[in-house]
């Protein structure tokens, strides 16, 4: 399925956040969006999931949802959103609950989701229980477990330590690139970008506008091999180019409200 | 090697600085002390230095509550106050518990609610009992309803503080995955909601055991309140610690009775 | 007699100029009395007001308290010397553990003085509730287990042969709740002091079937001390008595007489001692009027009543058995005690 933005804007009371965003997201495709923080990013990807209204524009979802998919628009958060009440096993399951499935196809589809996050042994444990990154896996395991058309994430490896964040970066590509989900991957690093979006979307400092988009032309099961290190290396450079600029400034605004 | 020799000499441990400032669980120490306050008191009043009329002994605090036991009053007493309490409580929750979530998930019931709840929770009841008792009458219905009264105000606003404190992104989650109104309230407002919720249980048993003295003003026979208060009528101080003592023994269950259904419902904390 | 009048103004003269009372407080023995703001402590107000205690040596302190059972608390726990009060089974409680003393009469239910009235309200008159003899098997509100109320009705039961036990006594605790209970009809009748009583004759809610004094008088209230005042001051407990009986003497003196057909007359200096007790219970003085006690001029206690309130209330389980009459009523400090029983 493919994903569209026409002219999206946004603004909290008198705080505007986000102007003129058109972004097309193709089917399969990997789109990172970065930029300073407090740009807008959490709020563009809430307005292209449905949980923000926008102010201006409108958001689109093309093709159909391939079948099985039982939330076409799902997602994964930052700082996890787990019950702490549910245990891993029944925080997947949360997803599957509310959809005519017999209890079979739901186990089966939890006990599917929990074995390709490496999750298996943990099923009963409650989230205080585990690892940020174990945390995480659980997140994405929910959204697996309703077989998304259109992924969209929130910083999802911000809230973990950079040991953690590489191994979990791993895991993540290695199931992207087996299932290929249309996908928004929001993010402030870089390097995140870099290894998984096939282009890279540069905001403004707020209000947050489109200021370069940026293509990876390497596939992403290349990128780390030493063939594609200069050219990797002369992107990076010039994303930070684009970055830079923006987190002087942003850095240097007094917080607002 | 002199050196070396002179860095001996220089040498001192580096003193320890810590420790300090948290409590450690002691066993037997709130046993062993009130034991030996109660031995402190016993002694102090046989040996005259307290008069019996101003502070009984703690032994014919007991015997007080033997000779209750040996009239075969004292299971009426409490059954009739367990009766009250537990109808009083149950309404009481569930009409706080129902209010609690209107403000809570409603702009509407909050609006009107809020101010509401907090304008009549400081009102004392036991002011209200006259006109509980135009309303109600005599029997049980007016002294069920004082201890609910009293029971509401704290549970309304503990639930919709509780209610408040779920946290946000955990709604926006449900939302994101399509749970219908209802399971958002049901599997993630309520649950989250149950810490606060439970906490508020402690306050309003507290609160419904403080009302059994008042409730039990209107016209009872038996009770443990209505004996606590014709004991004091009476100036028959070691029935009136007695009572007393009855009344903080069903708070020590109800408490540990809570801390056990805490134990149970949060054990994911 | 003028003698005496003139020098009761003197004194009076001399307590109202503050600097002159300064001089002689030095040399008066202070004590404390506790007094509910009822016209039945009147005599305690007109001892004070009149200087009747301070000709007798003594500087009086007049503590006041909102509820019968607080003035023989604090006589016990020695916050006040003495203390004037109804009598409750909550005294005696307090007298059988040796903590106080009776040694005069305060005020006494007597016929022709209105103070309790036993009420019906109309639902409980129409069925047929019409007259004192009819209390057994009716529901019946009172303030407490042990208050006056509850003596007066074992009295009333006593004088008439019903069973009180077949009474159902509801404890209502104040007046309020008592006076809802009645309009709401919960209770068949209720034991109302006179203002109540007349408020709720007025606004149709029930009737008047008799009043207690008329029906059976008894005593209602009295002066106590403590045992070790007696035995360490007997010179100041019997100074107050003095000063507290030229008190009843005037009270009894301009409210409590009544001409041969036992109707009301003003007696001697009405307006004037009205007043001083309307200070002190700070209501009008017409009010006061309506609900003035009888007292006996000579402070006498009704001794027998008192024997028989204690076997009331133990019979009711409600006193210890170990408490006697004897030991806590003192009949040294007024003469003539009247009704005394032999043993
Ligand atoms: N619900 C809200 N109400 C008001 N202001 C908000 C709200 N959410 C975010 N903001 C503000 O909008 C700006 C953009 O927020 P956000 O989209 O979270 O930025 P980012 O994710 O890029 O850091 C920030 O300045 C933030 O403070
Ligand atoms: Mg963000």
């Amino acid at each position: 399925m493919r994903l569209v933005c026409e002219s999206v804007g946004h603004r909290y009371g008198s705080l505007d956040v986000l102007d003129g965003i058109g972004l097309t997201v193709a089917d399969g495709e990997c789109v990172a969006v970065v930029g300073p923080s407090g740009c807008g990013k959490s709020t563009l990807l809430g307005i292209m999931g449905g949980l923000v209204e926008p102010a201006a524009g409108r958001v689109y979802f093309e093709g159909t949802a391939p079948a099985g998919s039982l939330n076409p628009i799902t997602y994964v958060f930052q700082d996890f959103a787990l019950l702490p009440w549910r245990s891993v096993a029944a925080n997947v399951s949360l997803a599957l609950e509310h959809h005519p499935l017999d209890a079979r196809e739901r186990e089966a589809r939890v006990a599917d989701a929990l074995a390709r996050t490496g999750l298996g042994e943990f099923r009963d444990a409650f989230p205080k229980q585990l690892s940020g990154g174990m945390r995480q896996r659980v997140g994405i395991a929910r959204a697996l477990a309703v077989s998304p058309a259109i992924l969209l994430m929130d910083e999802p490896l911000s809230a973990l330590d950079a040991q953690t964040r590489e191994l979990l970066m791993e895991d993540f590509l290695a199931l992207w690139l087996a299932a290929r989900t249309t996908s928004v991957y929001v993010t402030h690093n870089l390097h995140e970008a870099l290894r998984l979006a096939d282009r890279i979307c540069v905001l403004s400092r707020r209000p947050g506008r489109i200021k370069q988009i940026v293509a990876v032309g390497i596939p992403q099961a290349e990128r780390a091999a030493s063939a594609a290190a200069r050219e990797m290396s002369i992107l990076a450079d010039r994303l930070w180019a684009a970055v830079r600029e923006e987190a002087i400034d942003a850095e240097r605004e007094i917080a607002h409200g | 090697m002199p050196n070396a020799r002179s860095h001996m000499d220089d040498r001192r441990p580096v003193p320890f600085r810590g420790g300090g400032f948290s409590p450690m669980p002691v066993r037997y120490a709130a046993a062993i002390g009130f034991a030996v306050l109660l031995a402190i008191w016993e002694l102090a009043v046989r040996r005259g230095l307290v008069s019996p009329i101003f502070l009984p002994a703690p032994s014919t605090i007991v015997a007080a509550l033997g000779d209750l036991w040996r009239a075969g009053t004292l299971w009426q007493h409490v059954s009739q106050s367990l009766v009250r309490l537990a109808g009083g409580w149950c309404l009481g929750t569930a009409a706080g518990l129902a209010a609690g979530l209107l403000m809570g998930v409603w702009s509407l019931g909050r609006a009107v609610g809020v101010p509401f709840v907090s304008a009549l929770f400081p009102i004392p009841k036991i002011s209200l009992l006259p006109l509980l008792i135009l309303w109600l009458g005599i029997g049980e219905a007016s002294k069920i309803a004082t201890i609910a009264l009293g029971v509401f105000f704290p549970t309304a606003i503990a639930a919709y503080t509780a209610i408040d404190a779920v946290p946000r992104n955990l709604i926006r989650m449900a939302q994101s995955f399509g749970l219908p109104a209802g399971d958002v309230l049901r599997k993630i407002v309520l649950p989250g909601a149950l810490p606060g919720i439970l906490a508020g249980f402690r306050i309003s048993t507290s609160i419904a055991l403080i009302l059994l003295v008042s409730a039990e003003m209107i016209g009872a026979q038996y009770g443990i309140g209505a004996f606590v208060l014709q004991a004091g009528n009476l100036m028959l101080t070691d029935q009136l610690l007695a009572g007393v003592l009855l009344i903080s023994l069903l708070g020590l269950m109800l408490g540990a009775g809570l801390g056990r259904l805490e134990r149970h419902l949060l054990r994911w904390r | 007699m003028i003698r005496l009048s003139r020098r009761a103004a003197v004194a009076g003269a001399l307590a109202a100029l503050s600097a002159p009372s300064v001089l002689r407080a030095q040399t008066l023995r202070k004590t404390s009395v506790g007094v509910l703001r009822l016209s039945s402590s009147g005599p305690v107000f007109i001892a004070a007001e009149r200087g009747y205690w301070r000709e007798a040596g003594l500087d009086v302190e007049l503590k006041f308290f909102t509820a019968a059972q607080q003035v023989p608390v604090a006589v016990t726990s020695g916050d006040t010397e003495f203390g004037v009060t109804g009598l409750t089974a909550s005294f005696f409680n307090l007298a059988g553990k040796g903590a106080l003393k009776i040694v005069a009469s305060q005020s006494r239910e007597a016929k022709g003085f209105p103070l309790v009235a036993y009420m019906v309200t109309n639902a409980a008159y129409e069925k047929g509730f019409r007259s004192v003899r009819d209390f057994a098997g009716k529901r019946v509100g009172i303030t407490t287990t042990g208050s006056t109320f509850h003596y007066e009705l074992g009295l009333l039961a006593k004088k008439y042969g019903f069973d009180l036990s077949a009474v159902t006594l509801v404890p209502l605790q104040t007046l309020p709740n008592m006076q809802a209970a009645f309009k709401g009809g919960q209770v068949d009748a209720i034991l109302a002091p006179v203002t109540l009583a007349r408020a709720l004759t007025a606004d149709g809610s029930g009737r008047i079937l008799a009043w207690a004094g008329d029906e059976t008088p008894w005593q209602l209230g009295a002066l106590f001390t403590s045992p070790r005042a007696i035995a360490e001051k007997r010179d100041v407990v019997e100074r107050f008595v003095r000063g507290y009986l030229r008190g009843t003497s005037d009270f009894n003196a301009a409210f409590n007489q009544r001409d041969a057909a036992g109707n009301e007359v003003r007696g001697t200096n009405f307006a004037e001692t009205i007043g001083v007790v309307a200070r002190a219970v700070q209501q009008a003085p017409e009010l006061v009027a309506v609900g003035l006690p009888f007292v006996d001029a000579l402070g006498r206690l009704d001794v027998g009543d008192i024997y028989n309130q204690i076997a009331f209330w133990q019979q009711a389980g409600l006193v210890g058995k170990d408490v006697t009459g004897k030991e806590i009523v003192d009949l040294s400090f007024v003469r003539g005690h009247l009704n005394v029983p032999k043993n």
